[in-house]
């Protein structure tokens, strides 16, 4: 027995030593926690240092496989890559964020299918995420990935489908950001990358145009399918519509919130907004006419809404009876000048003068004949 | 315009000035024409915060302009009742049309002005409508017609389009706001001084006026009634014949009148009732592989292939043994957990010797029988806990066994 137990240190220790870059302190409390762990571990349950080669000593295995249902999950772990990582070069340990993982066999998660193993897996690390990501965490936590994650749905995004913790330098840079959406939501960025905002930012990393985050947040990402993402989304592009120090490089117009709130629909939003952001209201917000994840430039030949065809078809996705004259019924955008809109514009014009014109013959007469009994009255006239 | 033989009441006679019948009409267009602009400013000042909160007030936007198109229903039936009357007054009765402007109002308030001013001795004497009360009813009349028109536009701007410009729909919403501020202003300037103000005159209360308040305000009119030059009675049998006459037009003219009413209310359903759809039916969860993270990346260091050993031409040659291939094979993949003082489930696999010991469940393997062996089985039927092998790692074992499990 005594004999068993000095060969068994003298393979630890000839372990220890063979690894790489092993300092001699660390080493020292390995072979102290591996001695105390020898002696009290049960024989089934296999307790760990915690040390990342520990982990490594499985988990660098190329190639090690894990059957979950009828897919496979990848335990290995490239170590060269992950001390390239943000959190390799932090001196994460793996225990960091595998917080449960404290003996071996490890606990057993679920293995119906990848996703539910990954769902598992995202139970159990969250804690550690939040350990350092509190902020960010918090915020995901108020999500709609969460949401659909608590509501029973496994496909939502966790942490780790955006941010790979094992080999990520950093999170994603903004021209990448469509990427990463992609992973589950492919048609929706496919469409994105080809419209204005996504054209911009892909060919020529324009700081200006919006990735998917701009609009949608990274971590709190509010349901867009909801009432007050809806009544809100005027005011979500008028971040930078009507920032001029954006839109003057373009020559876009940064009056659109205003000639859109002066308008009969941008009027009804914006109280809806204002009175009761949680009741839908149906009419239109700039993504209906615009498009949403598809914005075109409004003057492109195909699909710009500009062109009046095109605009008449947006019209009639709301106003199914709207005929070739209708769309001009919306002032796209424009204030009234005789060039614009010049009927709007006379017609302005008219009261604005005929309004104090009339009030203001009123008003001689009130205040004349106020005056007059005022005399009438201080003289003793009968005709007070 | 009924001038009726004057009444006496507390010592001094008063004269009917309106009827029951036009006091609650008038009562109908107060109701009508306040509801309108309570509902209608807060729409076109829709961003100031005295808006925002009457508009909260009542349940929101949708409501209040529901309250405006049923106070403006109301204000177009009453303005057919009033059609109606007018005309039965003109073409039956016969009165005449104290209403109408004529040169002498323009008189009359040229030299009110004067009088005001002072270059004038005496206020100018007027009949039964002062140039004040008509310049109301005609500005009333004017507001009606532009309202109404407009309304119309705005109410309806699908219809209006097929034969209107399209501009013409803004621009009615302009001319509407514009008109409705003119309006409003209209009544407190004007109405409210020369009524409320100046004289509180409660005749449109209660229908009467006293001597005095003739003599003061219609002092002309007071002077044909006393003169008995008020509109003469007409005998029965002519008001019949014209009754008859006037009777079916008026009601032709009602229908027709309330025809328009109706397609002003109900001419389009103008947009969708629900939420527009959205431009892009779009599914919203399109993973791009399986599953999307953690992806299996290609393994980083391809394992070191050892000999594949093929069936015909190498069994024979050189079956592997323990020191050669599988004992370091195990010690790569084993050892951390199949070593040392307690190795797990009993079993040690450092050395050939030990790993014949075989574990708590039995021996590790039957030497020729690979089919049976213990270590083969574990991992032909994935039961090992968190430890795989690769295929041909689990090839080689197999050939091992077959071969005898030779050290």
């Amino acid at each position: 027995m005594k004999q068993r137990s000095k060969q068994s240190l003298g393979r630890w220790l000839r372990f220890l030593l063979g690894s790489a870059g092993l300092l001699f302190t660390t080493a020292a409390l390995a072979l102290l926690a591996g001695a105390d762990l020898a002696r009290a571990a049960p024989a089934s349950l296999t307790a760990l240092s915690g040390s990342n080669e520990q982990c490594l000593f499985c988990h660098k295995q190329p190639n090690m496989l894990l059957k979950v249902g009828d897919q496979q999950v990848l335990l290995t772990i490239d170590e060269s890559a992950f001390l390239e990582s943000a959190h390799g070069k932090a001196q994460a340990a793996c225990a960091d964020c595998h917080v449960d993982i404290k003996e071996f066999p490890h606990p057993d998660y679920s293995k119906s299918g990848l996703r539910e193993f990954n769902f598992a897996l995202y139970e159990a690390t969250t804690p550690g995420c939040q350990n350092c990501h509190t902020e960010e965490a918090q915020n995901a936590m108020m999500g709609v990935h969460q949401q659909t994650l608590d509501a029973g749905n496994h496909n939502a995004a966790m942490c780790a489908d955006c941010h790979n913790p094992h080999y990520a330098a950093s999170a994603a840079e903004r021209e990448e950001v469509p990427d990463v959406c992609a992973r589950c939501h492919s048609e929706l960025a496919a469409t994105y990358k080809a419209s204005v905002h996504g054209e911009a930012l892909l060919a020529e990393s324009n700081p200006d145009v919006p990735n998917c985050i701009s609009c949608h947040d990274s971590h709190n990402i509010s349901d867009p399918r909801t009432v007050e993402f809806r009544n809100n989304i005027p005011l979500l592009c008028a971040r930078c519509h009507s920032d001029a120090s954006i839109m003057d490089k373009y020559g876009i117009s940064t009056n659109v919130l205003d000639t859109y709130v002066a308008d009969y629909h941008g009027t009804t939003v914006t109280l809806f907004e204002q009175t009761s952001p949680g009741l839908a209201t149906n009419k239109p917000v700039c993504t209906d006419c615009h498009g949403i994840h598809d914005i075109s430039k409004t003057d492109d030949p195909q699909t710009g809404i500009r062109l009046k065809e095109n605009l008449l078809v947006r019209c009639q996705r709301c106003h199914p009876d709207a005929t070739a004259n209708f769309p001009d019924a919306w002032m796209s955008h424009y204030d009234a000048s005789p060039e614009k809109y010049p009927l709007v514009y006379y017609v302005n014009l008219f009261y604005k003068f005929f309004i104090p014109a009339v009030i203001g013959g009123m008003l001689v007469f009130v205040i004349s004949d106020i005056i007059r009994r005022i005399v009438d009255r201080v003289k003793g006239g009968a005709h007070a | 315009m009924k001038t009726q033989p004057p009444v006496k009441k507390e010592n001094q006679r008063t004269y009917l000035r309106f009827t029951l019948a036009q006091r609650v009409e008038h009562l109908v267009m107060l109701l009508s024409f306040a509801a309108l602009a309570l509902t209608g400013l807060p729409q076109k000042f829709a961003t100031h915060p005295l808006s925002v909160s009457f508009i909260k007030l009542l349940g929101g936007i949708e409501n209040l302009r529901a309250i405006h198109h049923t106070a403006a229903t109301v204000m177009m039936l009453g303005t057919i009742y009033h059609i109606v009357v007018v005309g039965y007054k003109i073409f039956v009765e016969r009165r005449r049309m104290t209403m109408l402007p004529a040169l002498q109002d323009v008189k009359d308030a040229w030299f009110a002005l004067l009088y005001n001013l002072g270059l004038r001795k005496s206020r100018p004497q007027m009949g039964r409508y002062t140039f004040e009360e008509k310049a109301e009813y005609w500005a009333f009349v004017w507001g009606t017609v532009v309202m109404g028109f407009t309304g119309f536009l705005m109410w309806n701007p699908i219809t209006a389009a097929k034969f209107l410009p399209g501009e013409f729909i803004p621009a009615a919403k302009a001319a509407h706001g514009g008109e409705a501020v003119l309006a409003v202003l209209a009544i407190i300037v004007w109405h409210m001084y020369h009524v409320h103000i100046r004289r509180f005159n409660k005749a449109m209360w209660t229908g009467r006026l006293t001597e005095e308040e003739m003599l003061h305000e219609h002092p002309l009119e007071l002077a044909d009634i006393k003169a008995g030059l008020g509109d003469r009675p007409i005998d029965a049998a002519t008001l019949r014949r014209r009754q008859r006459v006037y009777f079916p037009i008026a009601a032709a003219l009602t229908i027709v009148m309330l025809f328009g009413v109706y397609g002003f209310v109900a001419a389009e359903e103008t947009a969708l009732t629900t939420i527009p759809p959205q431009e892009e039916q779009a599914a919203v969860f399109v993973p791009q592989t399986p599953t999307p993270i953690p992806t299996p990346i290609p393994s980083p260091t391809p394992t070191p292939k050892p000999p594949t050993p093929t069936p015909a031409a190498d069994a024979a040659p050189s079956p592997p043994t323990w020191s050669g291939v599988i004992g370091p094979l195990l010690a790569q993949k084993c050892s951390a957990c199949h070593s040392g003082a307690t190795p797990a489930g009993g079993l040690d696999l450092s050395s050939y010797a030990s790993a014949l010991l075989g574990g708590a469940n039995g021996p590790l393997f039957i030497a020729g029988d690979s089919a049976n062996s213990l270590l083969i089985l574990k991992f032909t039927s994935g039961s090992h806990p968190y430890a795989s092998l690769l295929e041909e790692e689990l090839a080689l074992i197999m050939q091992w066994i077959n071969a005898g499990a030779a050290e």
